[in-house]
């Protein structure tokens, strides 16, 4: 059981990983678009077409493909001071309950993204001033909740596993 | 059960999954959604779950927050730290208590290209720590000062705090942004005199550094010529109104990185790391964001905030009786959660009750930076203390948190002229079009 968790874990790390360098190149894709926007608006008077719309995308690419690796990392805040008080059983216990919590909330968003982003690709919705399509954002989203899913669950069965070991 | 009582409830229970360590943005957002499908219901709770989310991660004023992340990712991977110290110590090193004082003007100049408290204070430690340490300083004179300067990273612009509380009460990000330059300035003053004065009652704290010729103190100061540039244009383009805050912090983060890779200073797995840095830090704060909108969405079903701001006018109270209250909440919760955690549970409930009582949004804004930033310093939790004792292993927790207190001070007496002059805070701000 335990060695299957740790193949579990290692196809999460690695898929979260993956999914933050993407983010990486988004950031960084985001930080030159914003740049050559503003020389174009400042210098030359004309700012790229649907520049802004296209930063605010990648704010969607930025953030969704970095949660999981985020969680890897633990640097999603908690209060962590009382938990680490209780003794190791309790501590295994209650994070098996707030995994699976996490788990819950990114499982639905799952469905329920992918659901939002059918309703918006079958009525055509896209931005103002480009046209471009949400609804491939919207299945970024539910797309990027697969390795949090993920994380989450190697997150509760090692609690669970720490919860009854003796 | 009325929807109060449910709302009164879900608040309990959010308070008691952070209690259990369950990261506060999947807290909230797991609380405000089962709330909210309890009080409207399942589907139309589902379907706000995704359209947050969605609405959240692609909107345009969110992007400030990666950007000006990035600023102060790649200004720590440059080591900016460093050249910021070394002008504060050709400034200041020579006097007693002058290293310690040199590391408060250097937060203060590292806040001015990072909007976190922790790694102002971690960018800083690092530097200044061996040096005050080389010199005999008293340790927790060293480590109370580096904790307790971190703070001004939250304060002067640009700020995190500053953001997502820009966000949540639907205000100005560039006038909070330029609202925190003066108290800013006050604090870091009032800051040096502390230093100045504890040095006077006990010369032996902290010994005078070495003298400088001329040529290092040219030499410190043309070091750090282009950050200042740097931050005028950054700062200064809001003020002036040539940028949005999105715009400053893209121009921001792409000046930081063109002066780490033209002074040499930048690598490449300096670069890589900033990428990761920034990634894992504004992937943070925009999760807890838009948990804080779906708990918000909850709240505002339960008519919580209403109510709230409804009870309290009819108190009859004196403003700054409820007021005081306000900023005692905040207090109280600074010492036990984490400043972004407690700001995005709060605000959307106490922000209408002190709309309500006709105080103005971003003199609260500052006030409430300030109460936190006393947060980070006081324990059980107080993160900078924790972070300069992962830089400091050998001093003793007490011995920080001792330290702590001469700071504290200078944090009350800032707050309480704020509360008595609020124009320090509010007059940049009404100069300003962004």
């Amino acid at each position: 059981m335990s060695r299957k968790i740790d193949s579990l874990e290692k196809f999460a790390c690695s898929c979260s990983n993956w999914f933050n360098w993407a983010a990486g190149i988004g950031l960084v894709g985001m930080l030159g678009l914003a740049t050559a926007d503003i020389i174009g608006i400042k210098i030359f008077k004309h700012p790229i077409p649907g520049g802004i719309e296209v930063v605010a995308f990648l704010g969607v690419i930025v953030t969704a493909f970095a949660v999981a690796y985020t969680q890897v990392v633990h640097g999603h805040i908690r209060v962590e001071f009382l938990v680490m008080r209780l003794p190791k059983r309790a501590q295994g216990i209650i994070t098996a309950i707030v995994s699976l919590f996490g788990l819950a909330l990114f499982a639905l968003l799952a469905w329920r993204s992918y659901d939002f982003g059918c309703v918006l690709q079958a009525t055509g919705e896209v931005s103002m001033t480009q046209g471009i399509p949400f609804y491939p954002f919207v299945y970024a989203i539910a797309l990027c909740c697969i390795p949090v899913c993920l994380v989450l669950l190697v997150e509760f069965l090692k609690s669970v596993m720490k919860a009854v070991k003796k | 059960m009325t929807s109060v009582t449910v709302g009164v409830i879900g608040i309990g229970v959010l308070l008691v999954t952070f209690l259990i360590g369950m990261p506060v943005a999947f807290a909230m957002g797991f609380v405000g959604l089962v709330g909210f499908c309890y009080l409207v219901s399942p589907g139309a709770g589902l379907s706000i779950l995704a359209r947050d989310f969605f609405t959240q991660l692609s909107s345009y004023s969110l992007t400030v927050i990666p950007m000006f992340v990035f600023m102060g990712s790649i200004a720590f991977a440059s080591g900016m730290s460093r050249r910021l110290y070394d002008a504060g110590y050709t400034l200041f090193g020579r006097m007693r208590g002058g290293l310690a004082m040199a590391t408060i003007a250097a937060c203060a100049g590292f806040g001015a290209m990072c909007g976190s408290t922790n790694a102002t204070a971690a960018a800083m430690g690092r530097v200044a720590l061996p040096e005050m340490k080389r010199y005999n300083y008293d340790d927790a004179l060293a480590t109370g000062t580096v904790a307790a300067a971190g703070g001004l990273g939250i304060l002067i612009p640009p700020s995190t705090i500053f953001i997502v509380y820009g966000i949540l009460t639907q205000q100005s990000i560039g006038k909070l942004f330029i609202a925190g330059v003066l108290p800013g300035i006050l604090l870091s003053a009032l800051f040096i005199t502390a230093v100045l004065v504890l040095c006077l009652r006990n010369p032996s704290l902290a010994p005078a550094g070495g003298p400088t010729i001329w040529k290092e103190k040219l030499a410190g100061i043309t070091g750090i010529i282009e950050m200042l540039v740097l931050f005028i244009l950054v700062i200064g383009g809001i003020f002036w109104g040539w940028f949005s805050p999105t715009q400053a912090g893209a121009a921001g983060a792409a000046g930081t990185l063109i002066i780490g890779v033209v002074r040499r200073q930048l690598s490449w797995q300096g670069f890589l790391f900033a990428i990761k840095d920034t990634l894992r830090i504004s992937c943070m704060v925009m999760i807890v964001v838009t948990g804080a909108i779906i708990f918000g969405h909850f709240m505002a079903a339960a008519k919580i905030p209403l109510i709230l701001s409804d009870w309290v006018s009819g108190l009859q109270l004196p403003a700054v009786a409820v007021f005081a209250v306000v900023v005692l909440i905040y207090l109280v919760g600074g010492c036990f959660m984490d400043t972004l955690a407690l700001i995005t549970l709060t605000v959307p409930i106490i922000f209408p009750v002190v709309m309500a009582l006709g105080f103005d949004p971003i003199w609260f804004g500052v006030i409430i930076v300030l109460i936190t930033d006393m947060g980070v310093i006081t324990p059980p939790v107080g993160l900078n203390v924790y972070v300069v004792k992962g830089i400091a292993e050998d001093v003793p927790l007490e011995t920080i948190f001792k330290g702590i207190l001469p700071f504290l001070g200078a944090l009350v007496l800032t707050t309480v002229i704020l509360l008595a002059f609020p124009q320090i805070a509010t007059f940049l701000p009404s100069l300003t079009s962004y």
